[in-house]
């Protein structure tokens, strides 16, 4: 058993499309009709074997938890992401674990990008 | 692969190997130095510092300096010099908005000037070096990007000057402020010489003389200060020095424990096994 699809909700499906595939990077990978007997788009991400669904629903949720992405060098992603026009909440902060900074998507939907360092 | 990037801000960046060079240069901005292999010896007066891939040496705007390079291997130099309009910027811009600086520690605080010692190359610090290097070796121009490298660079920096000055000084049982910063400057001093001189036999008389203090007096503070006694401190230095040659070089134990100063091999093998709870051998083929 493992993490296949990570569902994501929109209320603009175009605006969210064109933030995974043209400022993330990401790649469409098809439509599917898995939940609620709506067809939404699945995106591919970097994790081989887990997706991205894409739900529209009039009033996106915001008050989910973020979807926490790893990365080897969160200043030069930060960067990067920023670059491409994202919105961030803050700038990268340390944390016990490492450096991390949050960002959102079109929808109000959260990402905390992550780059955990091993201080011992 | 040697480079010497001056950004348009008049940040600079160096980063070069060299053998047996000799340089005197007055240090023109507020800079940060390290070494990845081998080390560098710097001379700022009549003190004689070392800095090895473990430490990193900071020197102020204006100090008179002479580096030499001396060792069997080739040194890597990589270092840093701060514009000061940028530092006035960073200073300025994170204590506004940052509360890390409102705490006890950092009260009322302006100091142009920081404690021009070697400090441990540890941290946040670590990675964010690590990091900027393997931008610039692989050829990155830009400048935004580095120069929010060089910014995390400063946050780290400052937040191991928190821990080796501030945090240390609070630690000493004495009542006045400026007390406590001159004694701690002067067992800086102590920890310079040891970080300089950890493969020699040191004395604790030649260690109170440099850094001028009584024996009795340097006892006590430091261990106040460090959490341990000079000789803890000299013994847990040489063993992480151990550790590095274990991890780089092909050189036999018997060799390294002379090269980081111990006399006895079998003195050597027990305190690695109590320090890391392993053998030389063992972390050697488990490296």
């Amino acid at each position: 058993m493992n993490i296949k699809y990570i569902p994501i909700y929109t209320d603009d499906v175009e605006k969210q499309l064109s933030f995974f595939t043209e400022k993330l990077g990401l790649e469409i990978s098809g439509c599917k009709n898995i939940l609620f007997g709506q067809e939404c788009t699945i995106i591919k991400t970097k994790n081989p074997g887990v997706f991205i669904m894409i739900l529209k629903q009039a009033h996106a949720n915001t008050n989910t938890p973020p979807i926490i992405l790893n990365t080897d060098d969160c200043l030069n992603d930060y960067h990067s992401l920023k670059t491409a026009g994202i919105n961030f909440y803050n700038e990268p902060e340390y944390s016990p674990i490492g450096l991390g900074a949050e960002f959102s998507d079109p929808s109000g939907n959260r990402y905390l990008l992550i780059e955990e360092r091993i201080y011992s | 692969m040697e480079y010497l990037k001056i950004l348009k801000n008049n940040n600079v960046i160096y980063s070069g190997t060299r053998s047996h060079k000799l340089t005197q240069q007055s240090n023109t901005d507020f800079s940060i130095k390290f070494v990845f292999s081998g080390n560098e010896n710097y001379s700022i007066g009549r003190r004689n510092l070392s800095i090895y891939p473990d430490s990193f040496l900071i020197l102020n705007k204006g100090t008179n300096y002479t580096s030499a390079v001396d060792c069997t291997v080739p040194v890597h130099s990589f270092s840093i010099s701060f514009d000061e309009k940028f530092m006035d910027n960073f200073k300025n811009c994170w204590q506004l908005k940052d509360d890390t600086l409102l705490k006890p520690n950092y009260n009322n605080r302006q100091e142009s000037e920081f404690s021009e010692t070697i400090y441990p190359f540890k941290g946040d610090l670590f990675f964010n070096i690590k990091h900027l290097k393997y931008h610039l070796d692989h050829g990155v121009q830009d400048e935004m990007l580095i120069n929010e490298y060089l910014h995390h660079c400063l946050i780290s920096y400052f937040k191991i000057y928190n821990e080796e000055i501030f945090q240390k000084a609070e630690r000493l049982n004495f009542l006045n402020r400026s007390t406590k910063i001159e004694i701690l400057r002067r067992l800086n001093l102590a920890k310079e010489y040891l970080y300089t001189n950890y493969n020699q036999n040191i004395s604790l008389d030649d260690l109170a003389e440099y850094s001028c203090l009584s024996v009795n007096h340097l006892l006590r503070t430091f261990k106040q200060a460090f959490y341990l006694t000079p000789h803890q401190f000299l013994v847990q230095l040489r063993l992480q020095r151990a550790q590095v040659l274990l991890k780089n070089t092909d050189y036999p134990v018997n060799e390294i424990v002379s090269l980081i100063g111990f006399e006895c091999p079998s003195s050597f093998i027990r305190l690695f096994r109590e320090h890391f709870q392993t053998t030389p051998l063992k972390y050697r083929q488990s490296a």
